[in-house]
């Protein structure tokens, strides 16, 4: 389970729900001051220049991944990206890569070479911008996933199984999303489960939390239902954790609290990975 | 020396034969197939990473600067050398490429500045054949880094498998030779090297990581992996080389990967 390829053949989907209402105007704890929302809109840029990285070949971007961004907030469900991919719910990763509202430029620092820093300016691809608006309906968003996902998985039966990741503050007011979580983690491909991950964003000021494997540190009621609601890691993904300094167990979820989970993208293999020697 | 070379190489599948980033190296024009005669013979054999930008370009240029260095194979210093000359290189080959790129009306993308400015990444091996015409005995050497494979088949058993010879030890993740040139003393620590005998009747098999695990796998499972290998466009062949990947491909005996073998029958 969780070995099939990831290729042209044989592409996986990548869901991304973006929780848009009017809870994420707060700051996030421990955040200087950063709103929930621009958190969320600034995880989810990263992880769509991540994932569009990963996949990049001399001839452009290749479809190893479709890509389903869907926002819920007051202006209800619906697909969460602007600019010429606007309205769009399946998107193949190469467009994604050719299609951002806007492309940013940020300064970066960089090892110098010499044990120190410099500062180089990059392009950041932006396709979300931050929104807080009205309520939180995450059980129509799981739903939304559910019905995508039902319709992906009809036409590639055998791909890797695909990856729901929900950036939210948790406040769900439309349900109890533990339920429809369980629904959408019902659906499968022959290589097994899809995946469901969480984004925690929060008020509240403890220390960030990565892939945790029980629920007995996270700080409120909306962490620990998400961890509810997250799948457990496949053995290859956890082995991935380790490599980034995660301490894994059987049980480790997908699940974090304020803290960066842009690493997910590097837990599914599209072919041999590049590392520097140690 | 006599020898005969043959190469065999495939795509991964689903990929295009341009989008091939294995690449390898024979002889002094580093093409040569067939029947070759030569006092020092010198092999090369690289695996571009597929996470990597312009890895068959580096892949190329590695086994080029492998296969002309004299003691690639077989020393450490050899080995930089090799290495050093590939490096030099590089920036010249990249500047080519983005300038052939503008030039094509097709400039870098945001999304390709990362991996050009990262660099490619291979895996090598290098191998040299000497004949005893100056008295000493006949031997061969190979350095590598990463897990392209060298097998000597002698008296229809494995003789020699270097660097790898467990088929459990492949991974998404073997190490690899850098565009941009790595710390000397960290790269040594991941250089292997050896040396062993040759005679007339040996044949050797160097082939790429899926074609290597294969092969291990076989041998783990006493099975005599050469027998095939060795039957491949000979009229005792049931299939030719794409047909019997596809095979093992669909039978799930061989990862879908790019799948190079050079085979060397010492005469």
């Amino acid at each position: 389970m969780y070995s099939a390829e990831i290729s042209r053949a044989n592409p996986t989907c990548f869901v991304f729900l973006l929780d848009r209402s009017a809870s994420m105007e707060d700051a996030i704890g421990r955040g200087e001051g950063q709103r929930k929302c621009d958190v969320v809109a600034d995880a989810l840029n990263r992880l769509l220049s991540e994932l569009t990285i990963k996949c990049a070949k001399e001839e452009g971007v290749r479809d190893y991944f479709y890509v389903s961004a869907i926002a819920y907030g007051g202006a209800g469900v619906g697909p969460a990206l602007g600019g010429p991919l606007a309205g769009r719910d399946l998107i193949p990763l190469s467009e994604i890569a050719v299609s951002p509202a806007r492309l940013e430029t940020r300064t970066k620092k960089i090892p110098d070479g010499a044990g120190g820093l410099v500062e180089q300016d990059v392009k950041f691809p932006v396709w979300v911008d931050p929104v807080a608006v009205g309520g939180t309906p995450m059980c129509r968003a799981l739903n939304r996933a559910q019905t995508v996902l039902s319709g992906w998985l009809n036409d590639h039966p055998s791909c890797f199984p695909p990856v729901v990741l929900n950036l939210t503050d948790g406040e769900a007011n439309d349900g109890d999303p533990v339920i429809a979580a369980d629904g959408l983690r019902q659906l499968a491909s022959a290589d097994g489960a899809i995946l469901l991950f969480n984004l925690h964003v929060s008020s509240d000021s403890n220390s960030p939390i990565s892939f945790p494997d029980n629920d007995a540190t996270l700080p409120n009621q909306f962490a620990r239902t998400l961890f509810t609601m997250s799948s457990v890691l496949p053995d290859h993904m956890c082995t991935y954790a380790q490599q980034q300094g995660v301490a894994t167990s059987g049980n480790t979820r997908g699940f974090v609290f304020n803290a960066d989970m842009t690493s997910v993208v590097q837990f599914l293999d599209i072919g041999t990975r590049t590392s520097d020697l140690r | 020396m006599r020898a005969f070379v043959k190469n065999f190489w495939v795509p991964k599948r689903g990929n295009s034969p341009g989008e091939y980033e294995d690449a390898f190296w024979v002889g002094s024009a580093g093409i040569s197939e067939g029947e070759l005669d030569q006092s020092v013979l010198r092999l090369s054999l690289a695996d571009g990473a597929s996470e990597s930008l312009l890895a068959n370009r580096w892949a190329k240029l590695l086994v080029s600067c492998f296969g002309k260095t004299d003691g690639a194979a077989t020393t450490a210093a050899g080995f930089m050398t090799a290495y050093g000359d590939a490096t030099s290189q590089w920036d010249e080959e990249l500047e080519g490429y983005k300038a052939d790129r503008e030039a094509r009306g097709s400039p870098i993308q945001w999304y390709e500045e990362p991996g050009l400015a990262k660099g490619a990444y291979a895996t090598i091996l290098a191998v040299e054949f000497r004949d005893d015409s100056e008295g000493e005995s006949p031997a061969w050497t190979a350095s590598g880094l990463g897990d392209s494979c060298i097998f000597q088949i002698r008296d229809e058993s494995l003789y020699s498998s270097f660097p790898m010879s467990d088929a459990s030890a492949f991974s998404f993740q073997p190490p690899l030779l850098p565009s941009r040139q790595a710390d000397e003393a960290v790269l040594l620590r991941h250089v292997c090297l050896t040396a062993s005998d040759w005679q007339p009747g040996d044949s050797f098999y160097l082939a790429t990581d899926a074609l290597a695990a294969w092969f291990l796998r076989e041998i783990e499972q006493d099975g005599r992996p050469w027998e095939t290998l060795r039957d491949l466009d000979t009229s005792d062949a049931l299939l030719d080389f794409p047909e019997w990947v596809d095979q093992q491909r669909d039978l799930g005996r061989l990862q879908n990967d790019d799948t190079t073998l050079l085979r060397i029958d010492i005469i």
